[in-house]
């Protein structure tokens, strides 16, 4: 068994050995390339259809969040958009910092919201810690995004973004659509609601764990690097990560 | 697209679980696919650098060699801003707002990524300044790289309308287009060209779509393409949803 650094060497040494031709031959491994790419592309639409396609459930319970312009319900927070796209950023009530990771995520949508706004899409970010907290932590980062506390209710227990000391422990979590034990009472993910004419709420969506993926940049931007993600040494896989303001260098 | 919304299938929250469930193990499927697909790119063959490319940046001239900034591998985003125009594309800049937040993140991977276009250097550090981004970008004005790379295209190219682009003989369409091109530098300084992308290629790194692929209208532009995008700063009423 070759340990961890090793394994890292030797894939460093495979960088130095790589194949290299003549452009010719590239264009022509590109090409049989590019027809997957195509393939890999359609798809993603396709899977992305059948998405759009999943049933709808109700949201009944009336949920009022802690936000900058007060006491604000689920309602309210499409501001006047039919489609709301809910990013469950890990920040528990008490925390003094928000997760690395999701800040790591908040660091990709920061910029995107104002175009989102453009299609019919209200972006939120929810978290369990106090408003206060959220608001300090926020301006410490840099980010424009809306952030709400969702604290003094039940929402981030009911769409499974945050689950009990005592059903960590005893394996009942419902994480990412199974019975699993989260590393923490907090979890992140991407909840998406929409709001008709009558002014019902619809659960259209959830997903968790890797289902965020697509949604890192950065990561998608490794993947073509030749080392990609490069993570076998890290441990966590993540380990390497800091908040864009904790880095030495 | 609007039926869909309007007629949807409203269901128990059981129900709604078995549907996601079933749904979940395709997307599993998929992220598998995606891991796949980039080990694949990864095992593409290079191209040995031969020319010498000069940009124009921050630090007055720079090599390619000296844009890996002190890293082995570089990420190129081929921004479409041509020398006579008074500001970057649009698009573009759409995409910048989505990649200006993460350079600080991937320099800690041993990836080095800026844009790079043709404009002259003052107008993008101007563009840059009004846009409010962070990320290093150089004109690559004075040297054949767009053009070696194919994503800037002479007017006679143009004109006939043919041009190698997106790895066949096509219509490019304007002269400049935008891109993904990578780069990596060897302990000895030799440069590889490694990857590069046009078109739908560019997908995976247009995280507002990806948002908007998960909402009940989908990226809903009948066919039109982003017609609706503008430069962040520009958004009036022009295609705003009514409140």
């Amino acid at each position: 068994m070759l340990t961890m650094k090793e394994r890292n060497m030797k894939k460093d040494s495979k960088s130095e050995n790589h194949a290299v031709v003549a452009h010719d031959q590239w264009i022509a491994a590109r090409k049989a390339f590019l027809a997957k790419e195509k393939e890999f592309t359609r798809l993603r639409d396709e899977l992305s259809r059948q998405r759009r396609e999943l049933p709808w459930e109700l949201v009944e319970k009336p949920y009022v969040f802690d936000g900058p312009s007060g006491k604000e319900t689920l309602a309210d927070l499409f501001t006047g958009r039919s489609q709301l796209i809910v990013h469950h950023f890990m920040f528990g009530p008490d925390w003094d910092v928000g997760c690395k990771s999701c800040s790591f995520w908040a660091d990709n949508y920061d910029g995107i919201g104002i175009h989102l706004e453009h299609r019919d899409i209200s972006f939120v970010t929810i978290s369990r810690a106090p408003l206060p907290t959220l608001e300090a932590y926020r301006q410490r980062m840099g980010w424009r995004f809306k952030w709400v506390s969702s604290l003094d209710n039940d929402f981030n227990f009911d769409f499974n973004a945050s689950f009990t000391k005592e059903e960590i422990e005893d394996g009942t979590a419902f994480w990412n659509f199974g019975h699993q034990r989260p590393g923490a009472t907090e979890v992140t993910g991407i909840s998406v609601f929409c709001k008709d004419k009558d002014g019902q709420i619809f659960h259209t969506y959830s997903c968790f764990q890797r289902g965020v993926d697509l949604m890192n940049s950065a990561y998608n931007y490794m993947d073509l690097a030749p080392k990609g993600r490069n993570e076998a040494d890290q441990n966590p896989t993540m380990a390497w990560l800091r908040r864009h303001d904790e880095y030495e260098d | 697209m609007k039926a869909a919304i309007k007629d949807h299938e409203i269901v128990p929250e059981a129900e709604w679980l078995k549907a996601r469930k079933k749904l979940l193990l395709k997307e599993k499927k998929f992220t598998r696919l995606l891991e796949e697909l980039s080990e694949e790119r990864r095992s593409l063959p290079w191209v040995k650098v031969a020319k010498d490319y000069v940009f124009q940046g921050p630090n007055g001239k720079e090599a390619l060699a000296d844009l890996f900034d002190g890293r082995s591998q570089l990420v190129i985003y081929h921004f479409m801003f041509s020398p006579e125009a008074e500001a970057g594309c649009p698009h573009c800049s759409l995409r910048a707002d989505g990649f200006d937040g993460i350079n600080v993140h991937l320099k800690q991977r041993d990836v080095t990524m800026i844009a790079v276009s043709r404009a002259p250097y003052k107008k993008l550090a101007a563009y840059k300044k009004r846009m409010g981004w962070s990320f290093k970008w150089v004109s690559s004005g004075d040297t054949d790289f767009n053009f070696d790379y194919r994503f800037s295209f002479t007017a006679e190219q143009i004109a006939q309308g043919k041009a190698f682009f997106n790895y066949k003989m096509q219509d490019p369409g304007p002269t400049e287009r935008e891109g993904h091109s990578v780069f990596y530098k060897d302990k000895r300084g030799d440069i590889f060209h490694t990857y590069a992308c046009y078109s739908r290629g560019n997908e995976p790194f247009n995280i507002h779509y990806h948002y908007l692929d998960m909402v009940p209208k989908g990226r809903d532009e009948n066919g039109r393409g982003p017609f609706w995008v503008r430069r962040h700063d520009e958004y009036g009423e022009s295609t705003a949803v009514r409140k």
